[in-house]
């Protein structure tokens, strides 16, 4: 009986955060806050119902653990791809749209070779590639002019 | 899958609320203004989805109904990732 009444309540915390994510995603005014709300139903509410689901149906645990580690795992993964298309959309509006620049945002994959190998170590490559080809060089020639 | 009457009623009622809670969720679909605000909405209705189906396990006594809670879990997944890439990049592979 106290199981059950446990389970209802916790079926009813998921519910309130469903309803809460549900009303943010209609009214917040941008993408980004509206990614915010919609995680809280991805977390919280779901987490509720499955909560209570495990507290009426105490047979099916596990199956419900494994569900709620794998949206656990695969919620943010898919909020931060959105958030990333939206980026790369340059559809950021409001204050935040000043100070992020898809633009001007430094692009961390590509790697500046100068900036990695100093002038001299460069140098060093240059001047062991010419004397690898001074090496290679004669033996060519000797059997090009015979 | 409880005897309880009371408790069957809540559990149905809950049922019930999560499916209305649907038509407010895909009015940003129809609405939203940028592709990836429907994106998101998508997959604000998929997660919805899955508690439906656990609830519909609760209320047939079904264990068997999470295993597909499971299963739309790992194609939404799949779903929005290609289709926020597809959004951002211009292509998905």
């Amino acid at each position: 009986m106290l199981l059950e009444f446990l389970g209802v309540a916790a079926l009813l915390f998921g519910l309130f955060f469903c309803a809460v994510g549900v009303l943010g995603v209609i009214r917040m005014p941008d993408s980004l806050t509206r990614l915010h709300a919609s995680g809280k139903v991805a977390t919280l509410g779901l987490f509720g119902l499955l909560l209570g689901a495990a507290l009426l149906m105490p047979s099916t645990w596990l199956r419900l653990l494994a569900l709620g580690l794998f949206v656990l795992l695969t919620s943010p993964v898919a909020t931060h791809a959105i958030a990333a298309s939206v980026y790369r959309r340059h559809e950021i509006v409001g204050e935040l749209a000043e100070s992020a620049d898809p633009a001007e945002a430094t692009d961390y994959t590509a790697v500046d070779v100068t900036a990695v190998l100093s002038r001299s170590r460069i140098q060093d490559i240059i001047d062991a590639q010419e004397r690898a080809l001074r090496h290679h060089a004669p033996d060519a020639k000797s059997k090009r002019d015979t | 899958m409880t005897d309880n009457s009371i408790v069957q009623a809540a559990i149905q009622l809950i049922l019930l609320a999560l499916v209305s809670l649907l038509i407010p969720a895909s009015y940003r679909v129809i609405v939203g203004p940028t592709l990836p605000d429907r994106l998101q909405a998508v997959d604000l209705i998929t997660t919805l989805l899955i508690g439906i189906i656990v609830m519909l396990a609760l209320v047939e006594g079904t264990e068997n109904f999470v295993d597909m809670a499971i299963a739309l879990a790992a194609f939404a997944f799949i779903g929005t990732i290609s289709i926020a890439r597809y959004i951002s990049e211009g292509r998905v592979f």
